[in-house]
């Protein structure tokens, strides 16, 4: 078993990790997904998705509550044998890698719609790789440090939202319930995928500080990125009529258009650049846990080897193959239901069988 | 060793990268035009026209005009190079002129799509209709007064500030043609003795087609229908029963609205939409031209006042439906109270709304006489 000591994280970057990865690019089309199902009552969804991702949550934490010392790879190995431990840190490299190749790809559709429309894809990728690098190489405290950071950093962008209230229409909002609940029941759907990143506590779990504060983290972490979601989607909503909701691709930066200040035009300009920030929260992170996953394979502990592997690896196949803003928006489709496994019933499958493990062992110690 | 290379290799990465600056446009070499003009001529053709600000001590004229036919704004593009210097970009319009021959046709939003689809582009132009021909106001470039693009949208915010017509923004404009409870209207300019002067609000159909006009007065009306006006306005009647001495107006009252609270309640009753409008003003006089001991008898006054501003709402929501338009946006209150029943007719909303049922009561508290007894 590996030490931790000297690796640790404190409890507000463990909730800065998690709420930022879900947060970072998901956040950019959510309210228009929300009302492609449920028109303006699609903020109720948001809270049902919410106390969804709370069970899941909890039940990761649950799981990890069974081998606190290690990660899950190391609990399969335990109760399971090795092989298991493998496969399932084969399974999350892969998974992480998809959470990260779908952030990047974002990232790089929305710069090059917004702020360089001719500057070519394999230009930016590197671009975006090196400060990563330079961050993840570093190891997991460096990656919580930088998250905490871009949190403290980024406090001041919800107030900037509030400009846009001047032009806002409350009325929207009503009815409630419109539609009655099915159309709000089909748009939990699209909660599921602006949640995801709740796995990494996984991996995180051992490197906490305060084990006992982990259940309280991922109900904060997830209860913050709620609030910001939920806030977002309504300014979005009492902004754009409910027919027009649905014609913008990414109606976060959309909205920001209307704000005028007597010195700058066009002022979603310096916030996307500044949103890489935020963005980035998924792929630092996730970088870091693809190279841990794969080091953990072979039972290396640097974890610099396999950064520099995906990060060419990256490089080079950007340079032959690039999606399409379609191809990224069916990317991300998928995602829902792989993450739906992934983070949702994996965890909670888990829960139960390492709980009936533990009563079968008990009643066989003690018939 | 390996350090190195890695450091130097790292170098020249960061330099090759340097590339992505190959799209930067020094300001010498741009043409920004800040007027963008769109009209038909007699034949129908549609054209665009531009105003550009020249940067130049030997150029007496400050601005620079382009014009040209186009089938679409983005083809004409190449048009605009044609005619200037610099390499034209079209980013950052201060003023979208509509000429008021195109609001005769449909289908004149959907050529303004370019301004929502090229990311690069600011929404908050204003949008405004000329009551005459675009080029006419394009090249008028009178001598005493500022740049066209600068003294539009300064008498369009001024007004507007004022309440006295509406500014309407390109993304407002996108919202009054996509909502379905709400019809389009912006501000109007006309050319009157050589000079360019705000002629109220136009009011146009879903479709876009123009309908009718209001004047100064009507349009602050209007914005106190909508929940829209800022407190300060002002507002100016001429009590018939005063006496008017030739050829002054003596029998004219004026105040100032401090406080405006305006209530909309809806109904839905034997298959008519039902509203009810309550509109409360406390107002400052600003002028009273008749003797009038308003101390004594300000209950009469507020009577008399009141009477004639219901009077002018009541004519005023008669004119909307008559020309079938809903620019106070009552269907957003329908769509938000009475659901069901808009749903069924929100495609034809303008017609249905001709159809309903509004009364407008207005309340008028005269708060302050000004310093005159």
């Amino acid at each position: 078993m590996k030490s931790y000591v000297g690796k640790q994280i404190t409890l507000f970057q463990f909730i800065s990790i998690i709420s930022g990865s879900q947060v970072s690019v998901a956040v950019l089309n959510l309210p228009r997904k929300l009302s492609e199902a449920a028109d303006t009552d699609g903020w109720i969804a948001l809270i049902i998705g919410w106390a969804l991702s709370l069970i899941a949550g909890l039940a990761i934490v649950g799981v990890m509550k069974y081998y606190p010392n290690g990660t899950l790879f190391d609990l399969l190995s335990e109760y399971m044998g090795r092989w298991a431990g493998v496969l399932a840190a084969m399974l999350f490299a892969l998974y992480f890698f998809y959470l990260m190749y779908d952030g990047l790809v974002r990232t790089i559709l929305v710069t090059k719609t917004w702020l360089l429309p001719t500057t070519q894809s394999f230009v930016l990728m590197p671009l975006l790789l090196i400060p990563a690098y330079a961050i993840v190489r570093h190891g997991l405290r460096n990656v919580a440090r930088y998250a905490e950071l871009v949190i403290w950093l980024s406090l001041w962008i919800p107030f900037v939202y509030l400009f846009t209230l001047k032009h806002a229409h409350w009325l929207y909002l009503l009815p409630i319930l419109k539609g009655g609940w099915v159309p709000v029941l089909t748009a939990v759907k699209s909660t599921i995928y602006p949640m995801l990143g709740m796995v990494e506590i996984f991996v995180l779990y051992p490197h906490l500080k305060y084990k006992q504060y982990a259940a309280k983290g991922i109900v904060i972490a997830n209860s913050i990125t709620m609030l910001l979601y939920l806030f977002v989607t309504i300014i979005c909503y009492v902004y754009y009529s409910p027919e027009e909701s649905h014609l913008f691709n990414d109606p976060v930066i959309s909205v920001l258009k209307s704000i005028e200040f007597k010195f700058i035009e066009r002022i979603e300009v310096p916030f996307i650049s500044y949103y890489l920030f935020i963005f980035s929260l998924i792929w630092i992170p996730t970088m870091y846990l693809i190279s841990f996953c794969t080091a953990w394979m072979f039972k290396q502990e640097s974890i610099v080897v396999p950064l520099r592997l995906l990060i060419v690896l990256l490089v080079i196949g950007t340079y032959f193959y690039f999606p399409t803003y379609n191809v990224s928006t069916y990317l991300g489709g998928k995602l829902t239901l792989i993450g739906l496994t992934m983070e949702y019933i994996f965890p909670i499958c888990l829960l139960g069988y390492l709980w009936l493990y533990k009563l079968w062992k008990k009643e066989r110690s003690n018939p | 060793m390996i350090h190195t290379i890695a450091r130097i290799l790292l170098v020249a990465v960061m330099v090759l990268l340097l590339s992505s600056c190959s799209d930067q446009l020094n300001l010498e070499n741009a043409t920004t035009p800040l007027v963008l003009g769109m009209d038909l001529d007699k034949n129908e053709k549609f054209h665009f026209y531009l105003t550009a600000p020249v940067f130049s001590n030997r150029i007496k004229k400050k601005s620079v005009e382009m014009t040209g036919t186009a089938k679409t704004l983005r083809q004409s593009r190449s048009e605009q190079d044609a005619q200037t210097a610099g390499s034209t970009q079209g980013r950052n319009y201060q003023v979208i002129l509509l000429g008021r021959r195109m609001l005769n046709y449909e289908g004149w939003f959907q050529m303004l799509d370019v301004i929502y689809r090229d990311a690069r582009n600011t929404i908050t132009d204003r949008v405004i209709v000329v009551d005459g021909s675009v080029p006419e106001m394009l090249y008028l470039n009178p001598p005493d007064q500022p740049m066209l693009p600068i003294l539009l949208r300064g008498i369009v915010d001024s007004s507007s500030s004022h309440s006295e017509t509406v500014s309407t923004t390109a993304h407002e404009l996108h919202r009054q043609f996509s909502d379905k409870g709400i019809t389009p209207y912006f501000s109007q300019v006309k050319i009157i003795g050589g000079k360019v002067r705000i002629r109220g609000t136009a009011l146009v159909s879903k479709a876009g087609l123009y309908r009718g006009s209001l004047d100064a007065q009507e349009t602050v009306l209007l914005r106190i229908l909508q929940k829209n006006a800022s407190p300060g306005l002002s507002l100016s009647y001429q009590l018939p029963q005063e006496p008017k001495k030739s050829p002054f107006a003596t029998n004219t009252i004026s105040f100032t609205a401090g406080k405006i609270k305006t209530k909309i309640k809806t109904g839905f009753e034997n298959n008519r939409f039902k509203y009810d409008i309550k509109v409360s003003l406390v107002v400052g006089l600003s002028e009273h031209l008749f003797p009038f001991d308003v101390y004594h008898d300000s209950k009469q006054l507020e009577d008399i006042i009141s009477k004639q501003v219901t009077a002018q709402f009541n004519t005023l929501i008669a004119k909307f439906q008559n020309f079938k338009v809903d620019p106070i946006g009552l269907g957003i209150y329908a769509r938000a109270h009475e659901y069901k029943a808009f749903k069924k007719v929100e495609d034809d909303w303008g017609e249905v709304l001709s159809q309903a049922d509004i009364t407008v009561s207005t309340k008028v508290t005269v708060s302050s006489m000004g310093p005159v007894k």
